[in-house]
């Protein structure tokens, strides 16, 4: 910090930016200033009056320096009235009381207005256990109120869009939902309609809001008015687990919570890193989750070996066992054998599936399927991969990536490839049709829902989503960040990399990977990029890697595979 | 549905979007809706959207205004709206009779609709013509010094005639000796309208060229010598406000006039306005010069219909004559003013909210810091000031700060345009120098005292937002220092003089009232405290206070007062704690048997 500005926060010596607002300065000496309307990422509107706090500027004298007072100290001149914190920047050598009693008693008169009209419905809102009214209340209520009118009566149910459902009696008007569609998402549709105390936030009816980004309203409204259809009436907050997160929908890599109970995940909410996403995240990543709790997934490895192609559950030892015995059948068959990764496995998965079907298995013919989407100016990028970059790193990708695809189609056409190993990619609607998969002699295929390719597979090893493992996503830009196990996969289901680690085993290829990081560990000193990291380095916000311009393997076969192609 | 807009209405409309920036064209948009609502009757959907189209704005822009500002309906109304004053000062005079005896000959309840679509009824707050209340609006059309037969009469005569006939401007009074006129002097001159020939030949627009040929510091200089303080209800010295205004921004400059005048119990500037527009623009033209802007606005609230034809008349006079427009009077400054409406929201009357009203938004005032005199209006330097401010301002030129400083006393230079209402024998606007007359000489000589057989209970000295005073408090000289040190300030100079009838809480209750109708409702202790308050009195009114009623009224206001965004939180509870404290015995006893069991 150039310059800090300093001043005294409830006695405490601060040190703060220049500009900074007394909210902001006060965290930086552990004070809490309460507060609704203010939103670090949004304008001041200054509407709540619940950051009120007492500001002091030094006296100046006649030669414009502070007067001293008898103690020796400069003599403070203190308004008559309280600011607001969050329109009040740090000045040289000011005063700030947060806990005075003109505080207080000002503090405890904004929280019971804000509640005179407020339905006081905690026991049915959703709100409830992460309501801020309920948290200051905590501090600054009085146990009974004082209000004995009839309350002001407002729409209980209106849709801000299909998404949203806005309880008017229960909005404070602080504006944040207004300012943040305005500013944020670009979108000028919510506003306040009638006035004073019958002021009701709307939209204009058949103008909603309709951005990818409307859920975040959901987010910085700090009470029970705007709830997610998604969510609300599902799940009491506090009863939730919250575990960081990255969402896996996009090379943007938001930083997330997931909330989960028994084993379900309940809801996905941003989190903070300024280097990656502010405090937000796109419509389109946070809904897209419902995947993990899908009926239908893989809950064990399974083998089809029936007469009639029945599948029959199998054990991991077991799964493994039949697995090894037919890989190992092709030692030295390397030409034979081709394998397709996805970009939305971990950076660890990736390096062990490069490790075993290119170092150990001798495979050529690899490469991982993109994946492209529309993408917008803000947060969602069109690379729909989670892990492009952890992908590139670890060599499963040719150049471009998924320009190899079609030559494995080929070269599985003509009969060269007989073996194909696929993890996470419905590769029949990304270019190998059924009917080639079909004339494979061997199908592996690691996944955690059925689709046509693992109705096809001799094997299927069921995995795990990005809810249910640890390890590293490296995101569009370069970031490394770190995913955390929120709940356990279902039935004996589990990550890729203890599957992958069991094959390389199997195949007398040892890593020792008791852990992810043991696997870590091994990548560090593979992968430059990731030299002298581990998984607590990373922490929660994530470490920007130098990657440089990684080449992807070339396949030796590539050139004449390609012209085999021709001439079939 | 596309709106079917007569090709004359949208060129005027297209007229009116020329006075503003073009990157602010939302600004023109009160303007449109008061036409709209004059052709087709009331703001639907398709008035909404033809709006939103025609100033690149989206439809919520436009819908959240007209739930704001009380002038536009989105539901029709009857062909003549009436429209009664319900504020305190004619409330005092009896509007409460005239009110009821129109719903009952009508038929209707507030806000309907008479079946033959003729009419509908609603209470307004205060019209800024409390000296002649009880006052109502029929459409444009002021009514003063009604009584319920008269009232009926207006109706009968509409109903016969179907039209509206126009209600002439009153006769101004001749001043009282006490009085010394020098913004209203020339008012009862013989045959004097106040148009720009009477004007020009009682002396006016001789500050202009002698303006123009000074320095422009040097006149701000001289306004700030003089030490003319605001008169729009804050008394802030107005050549210190002007020399505020940041410099070489390379932005313009904007001056904006207030005019609009709604704090209860004021009419002064509808006098200024009505009869001395003139002397207005002069002032506004050689403020404008000393300031640097070329552009100035006069936000003249909706319900002075007149007033806004009036300025505008005027404004093309001095065009004509150069006084205004290119190069004026060939001394090379550029300087226009435009006219814009608002449409019933006293806290336009604020004068951020005044800023955000006039680009086209919800009349929310703004957080402070930055100030207008950095980023005001279209985010330049804007200063905004009193119509009666400006109009002291040729003056100022004409004579000197000297001259200026003789007038009043230290401390309140010049005259005041004060305004008496309530129960004295001759209410009304006097003007006289600050200082030299006590409140006691206003009501007993320049007011001939209370109504017969009434005694003195209490005056409000400056608009209903200040601390009443009680009958034995007014030997206190009126200007801006001895007020203040009688615990009250002297505001807008709108003084409200409550009788022995007076029951103060139904007052109080009253005023309440006002300020919850007229919060905007952004901030929350202005918010939520005002309409409680106005709940709480009126159970009190009921029958149904409590004891510890009269401690919760007080600290309720108590919890608005100084931690609101805009003066309004203090103008909502400096009256009710006022009342509450210096008649407290009255409100004890109107919550002395109730349990509190009745909500309101």
């Amino acid at each position: 910090m150039t310059d800090p500005v300093k001043l005294t926060i409830d006695g405490k010596e601060a040190a703060a930016p220049k500009g900074m607002n007394l909210i902001e300065a006060a965290k930086l000496v552990g004070v809490e200033v309460p507060h609704y309307c203010y939103h670090p990422k949004l304008t001041i509107a200054g509407n709540c009056r619940m950051c009120l706090v007492d500001v002091g500027m030094p006296k100046l004298g006649a030669d414009k320096k502070p007067e001293l007072g008898p103690d020796g100290k400069p003599v403070i001149l203190f308004g008559p009235k309280l600011s607001i914190g969050c329109n009040t920047t740090v000045a040289e050598g000011m005063v700030v009381h947060t806990r005075s009693a003109k505080v207080i008693k000002a503090r405890e008169g904004v929280m019971e207005f804000l509640l005179v009209n407020h339905p006081l419905d905690c026991p049915i809102c959703d709100q409830a256990g992460e309501c801020r009214l309920q948290e200051f209340s905590v501090d600054y209520g009085k146990g009974q109120s004082r209000f004995i009118e009839e309350k002001v009566h407002k729409p209980k149910k209106t849709e801000i869009g299909p998404k949203i459902m806005l309880d008017d009696e229960r909005c404070i008007l602080c504006s944040r939902c207004v300012r943040f569609m305005k500013e944020v998402a670009g979108q000028d549709c919510l506003g306040f309609v009638e006035r004073g105390s019958y002021s009701t936030l709307t939209c204009y009816p058949g103008m909603e809001p309709n951005t990818n980004y409307d859920l975040n309203i959901v987010d910085i409204c700090p009470v029970g008015a705007l709830t997610s259809n998604d969510f609300r009436f599902k799940q009491r907050v506090w009863f939730l687990k919250e575990t960081k997160s990255i969402c896996p929908n996009c090379a943007t890599g938001c930083n997330t919570v997931l909330w989960s109970r028994e084993g379900v995940v309940h809801r996905q909410t941003p989190r903070d890193n300024d280097a990656v996403n502010q405090c937000w995240m796109c419509d389109h990543g946070r809904l897209h989750y419902q995947f993990i709790n899908d009926p239908n997934r893989f809950v064990a490895p399974t083998v089809k070996s029936g007469a009639m192609g029945e599948r029959f559950n199998l054990t991991w030892p077991e799964a493994t066992r039949q697995i090894g015995e037919r890989l190992k059948a092709l030692k030295g068959k390397g030409a034979t054998i081709a394998a397709i990764g996805t970009t939305r496995a971990t950076t660890e998965e990736l390096f062990l599936f490069n490790k075993l079907v290119r170092e150990v298995l001798g495979a050529e013919l690899v490469d991982c399927v993109p994946h492209v989407g529309e993408g917008d100016k803000f947060l969602l990028n069109a690379d729909r991969s989670p892990n492009m970059n952890g992908a590139k790193l670890a060599g499963v990708t040719a150049d471009p990536v998924g320009s190899r695809i079609p030559v494995i189609a080929e070269a599985i056409k003509s009969g060269r490839i007989k073996t194909l190993i696929i993890h996470g990619e419905n590769v029949a609607k990304h270019g190998i049709a059924e009917d080639l998969l079909g004339k494979l002699e061997l199908l592996v295929v690691i996944d955690t829902l059925p689709n046509k390719v693992t109705e096809l597979a001799h094997f299927v090893l069921a995995g795990a989503t990005f809810a249910e493992k640890r390890g590293t996503f490296i995101n569009g830009k370069a970031r490394l960040q770190r995913l955390n196990a929120a709940i356990p996969s279902p039935g004996i289901a589990r990550p890729e990399w203890q599957t992958f680690a069991a094959l390389l085993n199997e195949l007398g290829a040892d890593g020792k990977y008791l852990a992810i990081e043991d696997v870590f560990a091994d990548m560090t000193r593979t992968l430059a990029p990731l030299a002298g990291l581990n998984l607590s380095k990373i922490g929660d916000q994530g470490v920007e890697l130098k990657l440089g311009t990684v080449t992807p393997p070339a396949a030796s076969a590539e050139k004449p595979a390609a012209t085999v192609e021709a001439k079939a | 549905m596309a709106l079917n807009v007569a090709a004359d209405l949208e060129k005027h409309v297209d007229e009116i979007v020329t006075h503003y920036p073009p990157q602010h064209k939302r600004a023109a948009v009160l303007w449109l809706l008061h036409l709209l609502q004059e052709q087709f009757g009331h703001l639907g959907k398709e008035q909404v959207e033809w709006t939103a189209t025609k100033l690149g704005l989206q439809p919520i822009n436009v819908w959240e205004l007209i739930t704001f500002y009380p002038m536009f309906t989105a539901k029709p109304r009857g062909k003549f709206h009436i429209k009664v004053c319900r504020t305190l000062s004619c409330e005092l005079c009896g509007c409460g009779g005239i009110l009821e005896r129109l719903k009952k000959k009508l038929g209707v309840g507030l806000d309907e609709k008479t079946s033959d679509g003729l009419f509908t009824i609603s209470t307004v707050e205060c019209l800024a013509a409390c000296g002649t209340g009880p006052v109502m609006m029929v459409n444009d059309e002021l009514f003063e010094n009604l009584t319920p037969d008269a009232a009926e009469t207006i109706i009968d005569r509409v109903k016969a005639t179907g039209k509206l006939e126009q209600q002439p401007l009153p006769k101004p009074v001749a001043p009282h000796p006490l009085e010394k006129r020098v913004l209203l002097a020339n008012l009862t001159k013989p045959n004097y309208t106040g148009s720009m020939d009477d004007y020009v030949r009682e002396g006016g627009y001789r500050s202009l060229p002698k303006a123009l040929g000074m320095k422009p510091d040097d006149i701000v200089a001289e306004v700030k010598n003089s030490e003319v303080r605001g008169r729009g209800g804050a008394g802030f010295p107005c050549g210190m406000k002007w020399s505020f205004l940041a410099k070489g921004t390379g932005k313009p400059i904007y001056l904006v006039c207030n005019a609009d005048e709604s704090e209860p119990g004021t009419f002064k500037d509808r006098q200024l306005l009505h009869y001395e527009p003139h002397q207005l623009i002069e002032g506004i033209v050689v403020s404008c010069y000393a300031v640097g802007a070329h552009v100035a606005y006069i936000y003249i609230r909706g319900e002075m219909p007149y007033g806004a034809k009036i300025l505008a008349r005027a404004i093309e006079e001095a065009r004509a004559k150069n006084f205004l427009g290119k190069n004026i009077l060939g001394k090379g400054f550029d300087c226009e003013i435009y006219v814009h409406r608002g449409a019933g929201a006293y806290i336009c009357g604020e004068e951020t909210g005044l800023i955000e009203s006039l680009e086209g938004k919800r009349a929310y005032p703004r957080i402070k810091p930055p100030f207008p005199a950095v980023v005001g209006l279209f985010g330049c330097p804007t200063v905004v000031n009193n119509v009666e401010t400006l109009s002291n301002i040729p003056h100022i030129i004409n004579n000197g700060a000297a001259w200026f400083k003789e007038l009043g006393v230290p401390g309140s230079r010049g005259t005041r345009l004060v305004c008496v209402s309530g129960a004295v024998k001759r209410p009304g606007y006097y003007e006289f120098e600050m200082g030299k007359l006590t409140m006691r000489q206003l009501i007993e000589d320049l007011c001939g005292g209370l109504k017969e057989g009434r005694k003195l209970k209490g005056v409000i000295p400056g608009g209903s937002s200040m601390p009443v005073l009680k009958a034995d408090q007014i030997d206190v000289a009126l200007d801006f220092e001895s007020l203040r040190k009688a615990g009250t300030m002297a505001g807008s100079g709108g003084i409200i003089v409550l009788d022995d009838t007076v029951d103060i809480v139904q007052s109080t209750l009253n005023v309440a009232q006002f300020y919850a109708h007229e919060s905007c409702g952004q901030c929350t202790p202005c918010r939520e405290g005002t309409l409680w308050m106005e709940k709480m009195l009126h159970r009190i009114r009921q029958g149904h206070g409590r004891p510890e009623d009269v401690d919760l009224l007080w600290d309720v206001a108590d919890n608005i007062d100084g931690k609101t965004i805009c003066p309004l939180g203090e103008a909502a509870a400096w009256p009710v704690k006022a009342f509450v404290t210096k008649y407290r015995s009255e409100f004890e006893a109107a919550c002395k048997n109730g349990n509190g069991s009745k909500k309101h």
